[in-house]
């Protein structure tokens, strides 16, 4: 009875299913592209190095296909879900980062948090101020002077040199 | 000898720096529990990065005192606005928010309070004494027992961690196969590096776990609304001890649950929700004539769904330091901690870090004392965190996040692959995909691939080494159950 079961499933999957859930379909071609790149790694003997790897894709792909065969209602509800955020969210973080090698810890981040306050409603500017300020140099002290761990400096603007040096406290 | 081993754990975290730490954890635990929609998970994973260049004992007096607060304080908001901190207080609603209703929010504050300390205190002594010997049979396993161990971790993750078994071992097996990337340990060929010097050491999976667990969340949060408009919390909390009617009350469903939340909590993937819904649901079937009943306000139900949860804190770490397999999703990360510092945990760990255990284990329990005081003398100053805006906190989280994968390697690149993880987290969360699946399978690829590797090196190929070994066999048909079961359920509903 199961057997008929997970047969009738399978033979439901059609264009529509496929396009309702985009998510199986792009693991089951990334697995497919990791399968061919690891087919080519060199054999080492009894198992090789593409062994597992194939292994594994090859899981995803029975399972990404019982994922298309099964109807269930574990997606989010996507007409709630706001695609602006996200977009404008991820872009400030993208920038962030490709910006610190430049901007160094302390610049990019007393840039990047009043602008990510101001995009999620904080309008006190002494708040976004002190947060921007504060925070940063916060955590310049803890990670330099305690957990001596080099945050990114910029070579432009070495603004942490302005700041006086504190005693080094290490765990 | 075990006593000599606790002596020297309460020695080792007598030491100023030590408590500090761990006091500092508490309450950074209790911030962010009291927050609705920030984990312990991910609250522990933000600020793993803090503890790189710590003692690894140190450093887990930190992200302990993390975990304990955070699962402690999820009540508060679950009590007072009937919004879970963190998810394994949902069960603690039943009753805490009716009671919060009928102005006995103080009341239920105090009796999660202690209901949670007693199920933490219960769950440390079951870590303490019941691990060494789950840990000495440990011993006595070879490759084909511990490959299919990190098989069974994985189906059984799998399996309770979301409405869909596919999902889950999708998820799983993703984590697995980002794990595979780096210099092959056999062979020294080099997978899936594209050239590029960063990846010859692999991906860096605490990297990974704080891309899902705080980036995926974040761009989560702000995709639904971030919104301020949460209840606001208005009721004051006066008094600070229980009756002592009230303790007689809950004492014996608070041990009982206590019991139980810990052998629910050692089971790998089986966290404090569950562990909570389960005790809960006991109490309920034990003490069926009660007045008030349970879901009217009943105090019993509150101690049992607290007691519950946070025993599943020292559960959890069962099977994470004896076997290396992680009890959930915040112990993948307490793996990750450890093996910064090159502590590998499994059943040598008992043998070879025996000091570093001990203080754990004796950290963990001033841990929970630590939570008994502060949760009853600061109710009231913890119920008025939940007021504290989300918007101002997930800025807040994002600079947390990149700083902490920049501090792993002291490189730009790790950020990177943190970001990327987040974007496919929150994807994947979006199409119904959990994500702890993802994480644990990170951890456990190494474990299942060099075990396995060797198993078929030793049997010349052959696949006999699985079945001849009784243990081995029983654990990949119990793994096989945990496929299986939910699937068969699932096509018979």
């Amino acid at each position: 009875m199961i057997i008929k079961k997970v047969t009738r499933n399978i033979r439901q999957i059609d264009a529509d299913t496929v396009k309702s859930n985009p998510l199986s379909i792009a693991f089951i071609l990334f697995s497919l592209v990791v399968i061919y790149y690891a087919n080519q790694f060199p054999d080492g003997g009894e198992i090789g190095a593409g062994f597992f790897p194939i292994m594994l894709s090859v899981g995803i792909i029975l399972f990404a296909i019982v994922d298309l065969a099964t109807d269930d209602e574990t997606e989010l509800d996507l007409s709630d879900v706001d695609v602006a955020p996200i977009v404008i969210v991820s872009g400030i973080l993208f920038a962030y980062v490709f910006l610190m090698p430049y901007t160094g810890f302390l610049v990019g981040t007393m840039l990047f948090l009043p602008t990510v306050l101001y995009y999620s409603d904080v309008r006190s500017k002494l708040l976004i101020g002190a947060i921007s300020i504060g925070f940063p140099i916060l955590l310049f002290y803890v990670f330099s002077r305690i957990f001596l761990v080099r945050l990114p400096e910029s070579q432009i603007l070495p603004v942490s040199r302005l700041l006086p040096q504190l005693p080094l406290v290490v765990l | 000898m075990a006593v000599e081993h606790i002596l020297q754990g309460f020695a080792n975290v007598m030491d100023p720096v030590v408590l500090i730490l761990m006091i500092t954890g508490i309450f950074l635990g209790l911030l962010m529990g009291s927050i609705p929609g920030m984990t312990a998970t991910m609250t522990i994973a933000v600020l793993l990065s803090f503890t790189f260049t710590m003692e690894p004992a140190t450093g887990m007096m930190l992200l302990l005192g993390i975990y304990g607060g955070a699962v402690y304080a999820g009540s508060i908001p679950a009590i007072l606005i009937r919004t879970p901190g963190t998810p394994s207080a949902a069960a603690t609603i039943f009753d805490g928010y009716p009671l919060s209703q009928k102005g006995e929010a103080g009341r239920a504050i105090r009796i999660s309070t202690v209901a949670s300390f007693v199920g933490g205190i219960i769950s440390v002594l079951v870590l303490m004494f019941f691990s060494p010997v789950v840990a000495d049979a440990a011993l006595r396993f070879r490759s084909p027992e511990f490959f299919a161990l990190a098989v069974f971790g994985l189906t059984i993750i799998a399996s309770v961690s979301g409405d869909s078994l596919a999902k889950g071992m999708v998820s799983g097996l993703l984590g697995m196969l980002v794990a595979t990337v780096g210099i092959d340990p056999v062979t020294g060929y080099q997978r899936f590096t594209f050239g590029i010097p960063e990846l010859l050491t692999g991906v860096e999976f605490i990297a990974v776990m704080i891309g899902l667990f705080g980036i995926a969340e974040g761009l989560r949060t702000y995709s639904l609304g971030i919104s301020d408009e949460q209840d606001r919390v208005n009721q004051k909390i006066t008094g600070v001890l229980p009756s002592f009617a009230d303790v007689k009350s809950i004492a014996p469903v608070s041990i009982g649950s206590g019991i139980l939340g810990s052998l629910v909590g050692a089971v790998p993937g089986a966290g404090g929700d569950i562990a909570s819904f389960i005790t809960y649901n006991e109490a309920t079937r034990w003490l069926k004539n009660t007045t008030p009943s349970f879901g009217d306000g009943n105090i019993r139900g509150v101690a049992a769904a607290e007691s519950g949860n946070n025993a599943s804190t020292g559960g959890a770490l069962i099977p994470t330091f004896t076997l290396g397999i992680p009890g959930d999703s915040v112990s993948a990360i307490l793996i990750g901690a450890l093996l910064v510092h090159d502590v590998n945990p499994g059943p040598a760990l008992y043998q070879e870090e025996t000091g570093l255990l001990y203080t754990i284990f004796v950290g963990f329990l001033l841990i929970y004392v630590f939570i008994l005081i502060f949760g009853l003398l600061g109710a009231n100053y913890w119920a008025r965190l939940i007021n504290i805006p989300q918007s101002l906190i997930w800025p807040v989280i994002f600079v947390l996040c990149v700083i902490g994968a920049i501090a792993l390697r002291g490189n730009v690149f790790d950020a990177w692959i943190m970001l990327a993880a987040g974007g496919l987290g929150y994807v994947m969360r979006l199409r119904g995909y959990p994500l702890a699946p993802m994480v644990l399978g990170l951890i456990l690829a190494p474990i299942a691939e060099e075990n396995l590797r060797r198993s078929l090196v030793l049997s010349n190929g052959s696949l006999d080494i699985f079945y001849t070994s009784p243990i081995a066999l029983v654990v990949l048909l119990l793994s096989v159950a945990a496929l299986l079961v939910p699937a068969a359920r699932a096509l018979r509903s």
